[in-house]
Formats: structure tokens, C-alpha cells, sequence
């Protein structure tokens, strides 16, 4: 039930290498996280899974199949890219016409409803709208295309908090009738954690991190208290990320589990937030220290 | 296991038959923009030529021609070098195989200048039987263009647009392939490859060959038949090099 397959996938640009021997599988009919720094190579592994982009060597397989001018594959793909241009004089509507005639499983109504959720006009000339409009029309777009395997790249710039809202309960509302793959890549990792149910941790063209989010939360904790007794707790676990204040010490453990019946000893326990455990194991690889999760 | 899922998915999504056709419609999707606008450009010409004219007096040593009708075929030109920059890439968005998007885009470049020709030809007929618009003005029937047999004619009007369409789609490749620096390399390429050629014939005073092709072929050959070699050679150049263009 695998969707997208990439094995040993290198994409070098002369000397720079973008992705560095990526391998990773996505799920059918789940929604996937790809997350990463600028630059990391996020946009690249969508590329190369959309046939836009040629990988210089790995093997890649979308529905079992090579994307590139496959269009019994692209057929099933959307992609909806962060920088869309659309051609001089087009409306609104023009773009969603195109769009309703490219994408076999368009869903009209569903384009219609979601044009006045996020306040557009049909009429409006895209060379007007603002950035949050124009991502509006990438989103929806996006959702009513209904395709098998729909890739939003940084879907969300420009929108308000409304609009991001809006975009979340929509993919989910419909994704829930209307089951797909979908794969997100977003900056704004808290907002999205409760939709995410596969991250993968993309950095310097490499994998990082490729797990389900239930799995990933469960496997840190972060302890606050007293210096001594967390010192003490932390004894034989790897340490993500200490903070020290006065006499009190907070750690950032991999690999622990919280234990309630230590608050007695001032030892407080909270879950790590998906977003902190991206950026400390980026942070890690800064140093290219070995990354431990 | 994985293509047992592969062809589930393929098997039971709908698919598009005859994708060429609705890239095609990807560039009439705004109609007034791609059909109004060159002829736009063509009658303000044409006005300002027949303006200027019925104030002049009538001087029977002096035709009243003009090449205003290049207008249509330079927008030709600019509007494929755009299909290329900004058509291509808004299409490959939507999962638009290059094959596809390149075979909608010729069945345009076909039509379009068939029926632009058609639509000059019978300008020219008008031309004709109002005696150069009453004022003996033509502005259709350029003298080398203008053939006995309406349908040469037609073929006469159609042909310079395909060459010249898909040596705009060429150039827009090359930009998209090969980026600014590609076009530099052409340009100046062609510049060098030009001045090559004319240090040459003046070198071995071939000068007077030149001038005896362009005045000894049949005008038929020169305009039409030459050009369609010229757009299938430029068409498959561009089709090789869009392969491996991105978007």
C-alpha cells in the first residue's frame, strides 16, 4: 500500500548535492508531513515525484510507476507548488476552469463553496491578489482536484490564521469522505501536528526522521525541576536540549517516559511538541553529531 | 504487494482520454486575451495606415503599399515565446505531461494560423473588390505575397505562422532548458554563425547568388515551402529540448 517509493534518490546540481541518497516510503490514503529547514530539499523530493524534476540517480516510483511524462500517473498527482504562475490575464475562474479540465476526479461545487470560504472572486485578476489570495487559489485547487496523491509545497504563505484554519478543517473534512494521500510541507509545524499522522524529517538532502507522529511524540519527554533531581532522572538517557536557570534545570531526554509518581520528588513532565523535536534534531545535525531519536 | 496497489489505484481512478486536447484548451481559456489582441494590433495598424493615406493626395508613380501586416505575425512571434514562459510552466503545474502539453500547443499553432490566414485572405478579397479600401491602399496584398489561386493564397497568409510560432516555442525552450545564459549562447551564437556566413560570401563575391535565390524562387517555394521545413525543424529542435526542461 505504498504510494510513493524513493530508494537511493541523488539529485546533484554540479557540485551542490540537493539530496543526498534519500529513501523513503509513503502510505497510501494517509496524510504525511514533509518537513525541513529553507533549502533542506523538500521542494526537490516533490519535484522528482512529479516528474518536474530529474533525479541524477535512485530509483523512484509513484503508484508502482516512474512519474516522469508517465500520464497514467500524473493523471492521479497534484501538485500544488509554493510559487504557482499562472498566465497573464487570467481570472480566478480561469485558472479553476483549467484546472476542473486537467484533473479527471474535479469536483466543481466542492471549488465553488471553497472560493467564497476564502472571500475570492471568480472575476478577480490573479495579477491582483495578494500573496494569502493567491495561496487560496493553490488551495483550493489543491483540495477540490479530489487526486489520489495531492502535494501541497508550503500551502499556507500569506493566508491569516482564518485562512490556515479554514485550509485544515477543509483538508481534513474531506479528507475523511474522500480518502488520499496526501503530503504536506510546512514551516508551521505546531499548527499542523494534530493533522499529521506520518513525518518525515527532511535536512541537507537527507532523511532525518521517518516515522508515524504517534510513535515520534512518544519517544522524548521533557522534565523540569530541581537541578539535582532532574540530573538524577536523566541518568543514562540521551540529551536533546538542557535549559538551566538559578537552580532549576530543564531537559529535553530521548528515549524516556514520563513517571507521574516522581512529582512528589519536584519533577515535572511534559510531552514534546512535535515542533521542538524538529528543531532539536536539526539542531543535532548542525553539528553533525550523530542524530539519536 | 506494491503493484497489486498500483494498478487498484490506476484501475479505479477515472482518466483523462485525449489529455493533448484539454491542454490545448489551456490557451483559450482567456479568449478575448489570445484571439482579440493581435487582431487589435493588426487594425490599429491598418487604421493609422488608412489614415494617413486618404490624406495624402494620390500619386499614380507611387503604390500605396505598407508592411503593416507584419504586426500580426511579430505577435505571433512574442505570444509563443510566452506559451513557453508562462503557459508551460502553469501547465506542468497541473500534471500536464510535456508530450501532452506539447502536442495541445502545435494543434493551436495549426489552427491558429490556418484560420489566421483564412481571416487575411478574405481581408484581402475585401481589399480587392473596394479597390485598395477606396483609396487604392494595400495593405493585405503585399506584392510578393499575392497569388493568383485564393487558395495558394491562404497557404501564402498561413505558412510565415507556423515558422515563425514554433521559432518563438524554440526560443522559449532554449529559456526554460538553459535559462538567460542559454539565450546569450544562442543569440550570440547566431550573431557569430550570421557574420561568419557574410564574411564568407563577400569573401568569394557571392553576393549576386544570394540576391538571384531571393529573386528567382517562385514566391510559393520561398514563403511557403521553405518556412514549413524551417517549423517541423524547429518544432522537433524545441520537442528534443523540452524533455528535459523543468518548469
Amino acid at each position: 500500500m505504498t504510494a510513493v517509493s524513493m530508494r537511493g534518490v541523488t539529485k546533484r546540481y554540479g557540485d551542490f548535492t540537493a539530496l543526498d541518497a534519500v529513501s523513503l516510503e509513503l502510505r497510501e490514503n494517509t496524510i504525511h508531513g514533509l518537513l525541513g529547514r529553507n533549502g533542506a530539499g523538500k521542494t526537490t523530493i516533490m519535484q522528482i515525484l512529479t516528474g518536474q524534476n530529474f533525479e541524477t540517480a535512485g530509483q523512484v516510483e509513484v503508484f508502482g510507476l516512474h512519474p516522469y511524462e508517465n500520464s497514467q500517473v500524473l493523471d492521479r498527482v497534484c501538485f500544488i507548488r509554493e510559487a504557482q504562475k499562472y498566465p497573464d490575464g487570467y481570472r480566478v475562474r480561469d485558472a479553476l476552469n483549467s484546472a476542473a479540465l486537467l484533473f479527471p476526479s474535479w469536483d466543481a461545487r466542492f471549488a465553488t463553496e471553497l472560493v467564497s470560504d476564502f472571500q475570492l472572486r471568480p472575476k478577480q485578476q490573479i495579477k491582483k491578489l495578494s500573496r494569502g489570495q493567491l495561496s487560496a487559489v493553490g488551495v483550493i485547487i489543491g483540495l477540490a482536484s479530489r487526486a489520489p496523491l495531492t502535494f501541497f509545497d508550503e500551502p499556507y504563505l500569506g493566508l491569516d490564521a482564518v485562512a490556515r484554519q479554514l485550509f485544515y478543517d477543509r483538508l481534513l473534512a474531506d479528507y475523511a469522505e474522500h480518502p488520499r494521500t496526501v503530503v504536506l510541507s510546512t514551516h508551521l509545524i505546531d499548527e499542523v501536528s494534530d493533522l499529521i499522522e506520518h513525518v518525515v524529517l527532511v535536512d541537507k538532502g537527507r532523511v532525518l526522521i521517518d516515522e508515524d507522529a504517534d510513535v515520534l511524540r512518544g519517544q522524548a519527554v521533557t522534565v523540569t525541576g530541581p537541578t539535582a533531581a532532574v540530573k538524577a532522572f536523566a541518568e543514562g538517557y540521551t540529551e536533546l536540549h538542557r535549559e538551566e536557570l538559578g537552580g532549576f534545570l530543564r531537559v529535553t531526554l530521548a528515549g524516556a517516559h514520563p513517571e507521574p509518581q516522581l512529582r512528589s520528588e519536584g519533577l515535572e513532565f511534559e510531552p514534546v511538541s512535535l515542533q521542538q523535536l524538529v528543531v532539536r534534531t536539526t539542531q543535532q545535525n548542525l553539528d553533525d553529531r550523530k542524530v539519536v531519536l | 504487494m506494491t503493484t497489486a496497489t498500483a494498478s487498484d489505484v490506476l484501475a479505479t481512478t477515472p482518466a483523462r482520454r485525449r489529455r493533448y486536447l484539454a491542454s490545448a484548451r489551456i490557451h483559450l481559456v482567456n479568449l478575448p486575451l489570445s484571439l482579440g489582441m493581435p487582431w487589435l494590433i493588426l487594425g490599429s495598424s491598418f487604421v493609422v495606415n488608412l489614415i494617413i493615406y486618404s490624406m495624402l493626395p494620390e500619386n499614380p508613380n507611387d503604390p500605396r503599399t505598407t508592411g503593416g501586416i507584419m504586426s500580426i505575425y511579430i505577435f505571433a512571434l512574442i505570444a509563443h515565446v510566452v506559451s513557453m514562459t508562462q503557459s508551460f510552466p502553469f501547465a506542468l503545474g497541473l500534471s500536464v505531461t510535456r508530450r501532452d502539453f506539447f502536442a495541445g500547443l502545435s494543434l493551436i499553432i495549426v489552427v491558429e494560423s490556418a484560420v489566421q490566414g483564412l481571416v487575411l485572405t478574405g481581408l484581402r478579397a475585401i481589399e480587392l473588390a473596394s479597390a485598395g479600401w477606396g483609396i487604392d491602399m494595400t495593405f493585405f496584398g503585399v506584392p510578393f505575397l499575392v497569388q493568383d489561386n485564393w487558395f495558394l493564397q491562404w497557404v501564402l497568409y498561413s505558412v510565415p505562422f507556423l515558422a515563425l510560432s514554433y521559432l518563438a516555442v524554440l526560443f522559449g525552450t532554449i529559456y526554460k532548458r538553459f535559462g538567460q545564459p542559454g539565450m546569450w549562447v544562442s543569440i550570440i551564437g547566431l550573431v557569430l554563425v550570421g557574420g561568419a556566413a557574410a564574411i564568407l560570401l563577400t569573401w568569394s563575391e557571392s553576393w549576386g547568388v544570394v540576391a538571384r535565390f531571393f529573386t528567382e524562387t517562385a514566391p510559393l517555394t520561398l514563403i511557403a515551402g521553405y518556412p514549413v521545413i524551417l517549423a517541423v525543424l524547429f518544432a522537433g529542435l524545441a520537442w528534443l529540448l523540452l524533455r528535459r526542461a523543468t518548469p
